[in-house]
């Protein structure tokens, strides 16, 4: 209920129980008072006796309009709960009955849905005949359509879900099915938009009585009340007011409620942004292409960076690796400049190509120099443009090339990341290219300009094992022809393992270990490299025995522990482990390690 | 225990002409309290396979013993942990829901590791493995003679996947469970199964002890095992 406490919440939420509460005892306060006579005091103007002044028998205008919140308020509700009921019948009846007959209701929604609202209240008025019952029942079945499409496509997607699939295995009813796992499913969006309905049903309402065709005497409503008035407007502008405004309130109350539920429904935790933790500095071997120190991201009061050095040299390839959560895609988004509000990047240097890229705008440099392919490709490539010609744009915007070079160098990069029959390929659309072939497609875009850098960010988790080899021979192809670096990020050590010369191990936001690839069997110095390595099971695995696992779970970024982030999870913590947070030292050989125990391996080996 | 077999299985999607033939006419038969490893690119129809074992699809033509209906002695267990269960109601309740009050939530929460105290929270507040965890519960909770596992550790981090194979393992060799285990990883299939299937556009290229991976016979075996990554 965190979105009542906002100031829009609180004044949708006091309006609302306002005009409800005038619903339920303005009639037994003012009903006297609205239906008294005076036929002394016909049309008159505000005064104090009568606020808003008197109609055309002299009676109350306000108390009118007050009496009246019950019977517009009631009618608009008894309409929406007649279109919510019928519309979430129709919408949950695919669901219920199955493929073939949920294949005729929705054509049926769909057909309903294309009749515009107040088109088809006109249309029900008349068979219902002209009157109160006639108007809700026309309003009620024109909200309806509207009301069963959203249902029926919110029940859909909870429906393609496994829990769905998993409750049908064990042989739960589809009754069972729709009122215990789609419905809970699909409650708040349903209650935000019926309430908005009853907003607009209010107003719908409010058309038709001021039409003739709602609510008619000796009844009033709003509507009503505000036809009567309009005949008068010039004598007496107040007293057509009222009734106006009266349902513009209301109608505000419903759609604001509705608004503000919506809003809270979607708010990502927008919390203050505190300072952000300052990680400690690590030394940093010199030279090369790319130097990051001390890099930090931030969310908010959390820091899922912490204080990251690296260099890439040029021509190298390095890995990073970790779990999820471990940061890692975190520092390749920050280094490409791709962290969104509200994430914070803070850092030392960021230098790429002798260009610092904290300050200033590098749009230029990024777009030519450094390249990026991302796990999934679907998203990165626009689903409604031609491969070739996405590729084309790059040249285009960055190179200055026109359209003709362009597409002939899409075409030749096509062909280079070895899309088979590139020209037919690149008149094609996304979605016409297989998962491993996408991927490729990225890699071909990424090698438009000629990159010093490709930032791969996961590139082949999502695809098999044998598409995955082809992706990974592809990058180190472009390296080797291209002369490009690469930072190459999964969470797969053995992966790493075969494209990379260095590998960087990711824990809780830190480097841990800064090892030659070569030495990731077998020479590991971090206990967490260590056990990442044997958790894999390889085809050499000894079938009897149990996997090695790390156990426990990585700490949470909002209660880090004093002491090294890995002690509670490691076998060789003691207790200095637990206090003092061990820095990342560099040694001789270049490598980096952030271990007590390591370094007391290392001392002991030199003395 | 019994065994699963499938007989001349074909799926189809789509009309005859321009539908799609995900399982072309597959002989499979997953001897009882063994376990079969299902290898195969995405596309390859094993899935599709795992998803007919268990009534979520219809078969075109074929059999499948024991016959595929909800509440059957064959349970499944999803790939993705994070829409495998239900966010809106606790773990113990999805768990309840399949066993049908016949027994203790709890016993099935230990027996998968996890707390009996834990059987009030939500699964939001779980981990992905800890998720998978109570889905493997859950199937166990339907008291099944056979246990479909499709992809189960491969949204899980390289660090949770090895616990969840060591207690899948366990688990099947305390119970003596027959199982067919579905992945497109080599390596875990290796560890987990007694018999390996090669699964390539619909069809069974390879079938055989799991040793069959020292020195496959078809191309297609072959290539796969060229293509595991080796550090």
């Amino acid at each position: 209920m965190a979105y009542l406490k906002r100031p829009l919440g609180i004044s949708a939420a006091v309006l609302l129980v306002l005009v409800l509460g005038l619903a339920l005892v303005a009639p037994l306060l003012w009903q006297e008072r609205a239906d008294a006579v005076h036929p002394n005091e016909i049309l008159l103007g505000p005064s104090s006796a009568h606020p808003v002044g008197t109609d055309l028998l002299g009676r109350d205008i306000l108390a009118r309009v007050l009496v009246a919140t019950r019977l517009s308020v009631g009618l608009a509700l008894l309409a929406t709960a007649i279109g919510v009921g019928v519309g979430l019948l129709l919408g949950t009846a695919p669901t219920l009955l199955g493929r073939r007959v949920g294949r005729w209701i929705t054509a049926v929604i769909n057909i309903a849905v294309a009749f515009p609202t107040l088109l088809l209240a006109l249309f029900f008025a008349v068979i219902f005949g002209v009157g109160a019952k006639g108007a809700v029942l026309a309003i009620g079945f024109a909200t309806a359509p509207a009301f069963a499409r959203l249902t029926q496509t919110l029940a859909a997607t909870i429906s393609g879900r496994d829990f769905i699939a998993a409750a049908r295995v064990a042989g739960v009813g589809r009754m069972r099915i729709l009122l215990r796992h789609v419905l809970p499913n699909i409650a708040e969006p349903l209650v935000v938009s019926a309430t908005m309905a009853a907003g607009s049903a209010l107003l719908a309402f409010a058309s038709l009585s001021f039409l003739g065709l709602g609510v008619q005497a000796p009844g009033y409503d709003w509507g009503r009340l505000l036809g009567e008035g309009l005949a008068q407007i010039y004598i007496h502008p107040a007293g057509a007011l009222a009734a106006g405004v009266a349902v513009i309130v209301a109608a505000m109350a419903f759609n604001l409620t509705g608004e503000a539920v919506a809003r809270g429904l979607v708010m990502i935790n927008p919390d203050k942004p505190r300072s952000a933790l300052v990680g400690k500095a690590e030394p940093l071997p010199g030279g090369g292409l790319l130097h990051v120190e001390n890099l930090r991201v931030s969310y908010g009061d959390v820091t899922p960076v912490r204080g990251v050095s690296l260099t890439v040299g040029a021509g190298e390839a390095v890995g990073i690796v970790g779990e999820s959560g471990s940061g890692k895609s975190l520092t390749a988004l920050a280094i490409a400049q791709l962290i969104e509000s509200p994430g914070r990047v803070d850092a030392d240097r960021i230098e790429f190509l002798g260009e610092d890229l904290r300050h200033g705008d590098h749009r230029k440099l990024l777009g030519t120099s450094l390249a990026m392919v991302f796990q999934d490709p679907m998203t990165s490539l626009n689903p409604t443009h031609k491969v070739g010609r996405q590729l084309a744009e790059v040249a285009r915007e960055h190179q200055g090339a026109t359209r003709r070079a362009a597409w002939r160098r899409a075409v030749d990069r096509l062909a280079a990341v070895r899309i088979p029959d590139a020209e037919r390929r690149a008149r094609q659309l996304p979605h016409e290219f297989s998962g491993g072939m996408r991927q490729r497609a990225m890699i071909g875009m990424g090698v438009m300009a000629s990159p010093r850098l490709i930032i791969a960010d996961e590139p082949t988790t999502a695809l098999d094992v044998t598409v995955q080899r082809r992706v990974l021979e592809l990058l180190a192809d472009v390296r080797a022809a291209e002369g490009a670096a690469l930072l190459f990020i999964s969470h797969d050590v053995t992966v790493v393992g075969q494209v990379c010369d260095r590998v960087l191990v990711m824990y809780a936001g830190r480097v841990v270990e800064d090892l030659p690839t070569a030495s990731l069997a077998g020479g590991a110095l971090h206990p967490y490299t260590q056990a990442l390595v044997s958790a894999v099971p390889s085809m050499t695995t000894d079938r009897d025995r149990p996997l090695a696992v790390i156990p426990g779970r990585p700490p949470d970024p909002h209660a880090l522990p004093a002491g090294c982030a890995y002690a509670p999870r490691c076998p060789l913590a003691t207790e200095r482990c637990l206090d003092e947070d061990p820095t990342l030292t560099v040694h001789d050989d270049g490598r980096r390690v952030a271990c007590w125990h390591a370094e007391a391996h290392l001392e002991g080996a030199a003395s | 225990m019994r065994s699963l077999t499938f007989e001349e299985v074909t799926v189809r999607f789509g009309s005859r002409r321009h539908g799609t033939v995900a399982v072309d006419r597959v002989d499979l038969a997953v001897p009882a309290g063994q376990v079969v490893g299902l290898v195969g690119e995405s596309g390859s129809g094993k899935s599709t396979l795992a998803r007919a074992a268990v009534g979520l699809v219809p078969l075109t033509s074929g059999r499948i013993h024991p016959h595929p209906r909800g509440g059957g002695p064959v349970q499944m267990v999803f790939q993705d942990p994070y829409s495998a269960l239900d966010p809106r109601m606790t773990i113990g309740a999805s768990i309840a829901e399949v066993a049908r009050g016949r027994t203790d939530v709890a016993q099935f929460l230990e027996m998968v590791g996890l707390p009996a105290e834990r059987a009030g929270v939500r699964p939001g507040a779980l981990s992905g493995g800890q998720r998978q965890r109570v889905a493997l519960a859950r199937a166990l909770a339907g008291r099944p003679e056979v246990i479909v596992a499709d992809e189960i550790t491969s949204a899980l981090d390289v660090s949770i996947q090895g616990a969840v194979l060591n207690m899948v393992r366990d688990l099947q060799r305390r119970m003596g469970l027959t199982m067919l285990f579905i992945s497109h990883n080599l390596a875990v299939v290796r560890y987990v199964s007694d018999i390996v299937a090669v699964m390539r556009q619909g069809k069974i290229v390879e079938y055989g002890p799991v040793s069959l991976l020292d020195e496959p016979q078809h191309e297609y075996t072959r290539e796969l095992l060229d293509a595991v990554p080796r550090p």
